[in-house]
């Protein structure tokens, strides 16, 4: 990225006209402020130390805020609106690619290239078209922010429905890409779990259709708890597109104002956050792993 | 004896939307309470496909064409998918599946599994009392009970199919239906799933049982009568004694006397075989349908199409020039 960030926070204070050996001055002080006069490898080095002892630095836009500040108040958003989407939209996708491996006909033939054709808009471009659709065409819904700019946040019924009308297009887009994609994926094995023995003997047994959907779902969905993690980082980075088509006060968009502004420590601890947030996740989806499929535990103990 | 199933005429085709097979072309049986049966023949006779219409669900494309199955007087063939699985499967007929290893879900506990069979037939059931019940069937077949805490994987093959010998009988059933549940397994383990059919059987667990293979040796060992299966139909039925040393058919003759046995000079003999294949069960076969193969054709085998007659009683044969009768 060119250009200079401390010049930038300069030249927007040298608009209200202050003599320019006092702007010379003051961009002196900037730099020594952020260590930009240090050698890289020694700006590395503190970046390092400090970010070990959970400090991120200083915003450059947004000086004198700390990028901790920053980002501690989007993640509560971005959370809020990330994990239940992704969570629903992926039990929505499972159960869905299920049913239709096992209902076949109709469902299926509806479904199925209705799912395909979902998980393949990209996340920014469903969000506009719902945008689009639902608050431009409709009105029904508002277009941005996490809440109307009029109310103050508080624990009151009125702010907590605005709350929930801003929720509902980011989270909907979220939701809709996640059941496409997984959906699509859950009818291959559960077509491929429905021909198994397992099932015919249990068929055989007299054991009921919605026992043996059961059974299938069980197994089926376990490659698809390996596909999650795999496709985490996907879901998140999109997800986060979501939040800046919505203008959402959560991490996408700061992340996004970040690069617009040349934010680097912002960035720095944006993309660290999200990083860490993706490992950690996988992280318990492994060990999740270990307990839903009984054949990996053995194999775990037996090592 | 009381006569526990009679099938009658029975056609089950399987049906693409180009082709028909016909892959199980009128076969008629009766089985008497305590008897097992045994099916016999190659690979594509049609064994397998009988075993699983049997079940009256015809999993696509396997169709029902014709012909009726006498369950305790009722015709099985007529009932609907629902009272199907909740009355006779489980309770009246019951299956052991060839492949142990894939049989058992494997993310579930055989006790578990075991639960789930019995609350579909019997709702009211408590988990303890079903539990109790499994472990006095482990028990009382002196095998052990911990088989019950433990995953499918976590089993020996053999100690697999015993289990689903056991899973499959839990509802007590009239009649179990074994498909190759031997074919899997190595000779030892073989024999102890055998003895554990004929333990069930004499402990009255199951009325009655049939039991396919290929291998005949082992129908020697556990059937009290074969059916001679070719070509989608019964060629031969009687008893153990009679089909394996005096079949009337010359199919069930040839593939009797291709059985290796352990006796003395068998390593120097040539095992006699039958040049040709099965018949297509694709076309419409007019007369015998091993008229085409058999040693003894004779130009009346293919005028018209043979029906089974009866020899002797509890003997059927369906040919017009059986071996070994005096005339």
């Amino acid at each position: 990225m060119p250009g200079n960030p401390i010049t930038g926070i300069v030249s927007k204070m040298a608009s209200g006209g202050a003599p320019s050996d006092v702007l010379e001055k003051l961009y002196n002080s900037y730099i020594q402020e952020f260590g930009l006069d240090k050698p890289l490898y020694i700006q590395f080095w503190d970046y390092l130390v400090k970010v070990l002892h959970g400090d991120l630095g200083v915003s450059f836009s947004l000086y004198p805020i700390r990028v901790n500040e920053i980002l501690a108040k989007a993640l509560p958003w971005t959370i809020a609106l990330q994990v239940p989407s992704i969570i629903i939209g992926w039990l929505l996708g499972n159960f869905l690619g299920v049913t239709a491996a096992y209902k076949k006909g109709k469902f299926d033939s509806v479904l199925f290239p209705f799912s395909l054709f979902i998980s393949c808009i990209p996340y920014y471009c469903l969000a506009i078209i719902l945008l689009y659709f639902f608050g431009v065409v409709l009105h029904i819904l508002p277009t941005n922010g996490g809440y109307s700019m009029n109310l103050v946040p508080s624990f009151s019924i009125s702010f907590i429905l605005d709350v929930l009308k801003h929720y509902f297009l980011p989270f909907l887009s979220i939701v809709l890409v996640t059941i496409g994609g997984q959906a699509v994926g859950m009818r291959e094995m559960s077509i491929y779990e429905l021909n198994t023995d397992y099932v015919n003997y249990s068929k055989s047994l007299g054991i009921k259709e919605s026992k043996i959907i059961r059974y299938v779902f069980r197994n089926a969905m376990l490659p698809q708890i390996t596909g999650l993690a795999l496709s985490l980082g996907t879901m998140v980075g999109g997800a986060l597109i979501v939040e800046i088509v919505f203008s959402y006060p959560g991490v996408g968009t700061w992340l996004f104002n970040g690069i617009r502004q040349q934010d680097y420590p912002l960035i720095q601890g944006g993309t660290l956050l999200v990083t860490m947030a993706v490992l950690t996740a996988n992280f318990f989806i492994d060990i999740i792993y270990s307990f839903v499929d009984p054949r990996i535990k053995a194999s775990q103990i037996e090592e | 004896m009381k006569e526990l199933l009679s099938i009658r005429n029975f056609k089950a085709y399987y049906q693409t939307s180009s082709e028909e097979v016909r892959a199980v072309d009128g076969i008629s049986l009766d089985l008497n309470e305590g008897e097992i049966l045994g099916i016999a023949g190659e690979s594509g006779c049609g064994k397998s496909t009988f075993s699983i219409s049997l079940s009256c669900l015809f999993p696509p494309p396997l169709k029902y064409i014709s012909g009726e199955i006498f369950l305790d007087g009722i015709d099985i063939t007529k009932l609907n998918t629902q009272e199907i699985r909740k009355s006779i499967l489980g309770p009246k007929i019951s299956f052991i599946p060839q492949s142990s290893m894939n049989a058992l879900n494997p993310t579930i506990r055989i006790r578990n599994f075991a639960i789930d069979i019995v609350k579909q037939h019997e709702p009211k059931t408590t988990r303890e009392n079903i539990i109790h019940r499994v472990i006095e069937r482990f028990e009382s077949l002196s095998l052990p009970k911990d088989v019950l805490n433990r995953y499918p994987f976590e089993l020996s093959g053999g100690m697999r199919q015993r289990t689903l010998v056991i899973l499959s009988t839990i509802m007590n059933p009239e009649i179990v239906i074994a498909d190759e549940p031997t074919s899997a397994l190595d000779v030892s383990s073989q024999r102890e799933v055998i003895e554990l059919l004929k333990i069930m059987v004499k402990k009255k667990i199951m009325k009655s049982l049939i039991f396919i293979t290929h291998e005949l040796p082992i129908l020697r060992q556990i059937a009290d009568g074969i059916a001679v299966m070719y070509a989608g139909q019964i060629v031969e039925i009687g008893s153990v004694s009679d089909i394996l040393f005096n079949a009337h058919h010359p199919y069930a003759d040839v593939l009797m006397s291709s059985m290796i046995v352990p006796e003395k000079g068998m390593r120097e003999k040539n095992l006699p075989s039958v040049s040709g294949t099965p018949p297509d069960l694709r076309h419409a076969i007019k007369g015998c349908r091993f008229a085409d193969r058999c040693p003894e054709f004779k130009k009346d085998c293919r005028e018209k199409d043979i029906e089974m007659v009866e020899l002797t009683k509890g003997s059927f044969v369906r040919c017009i020039h059986p071996l070994r009768t005096k005339k």
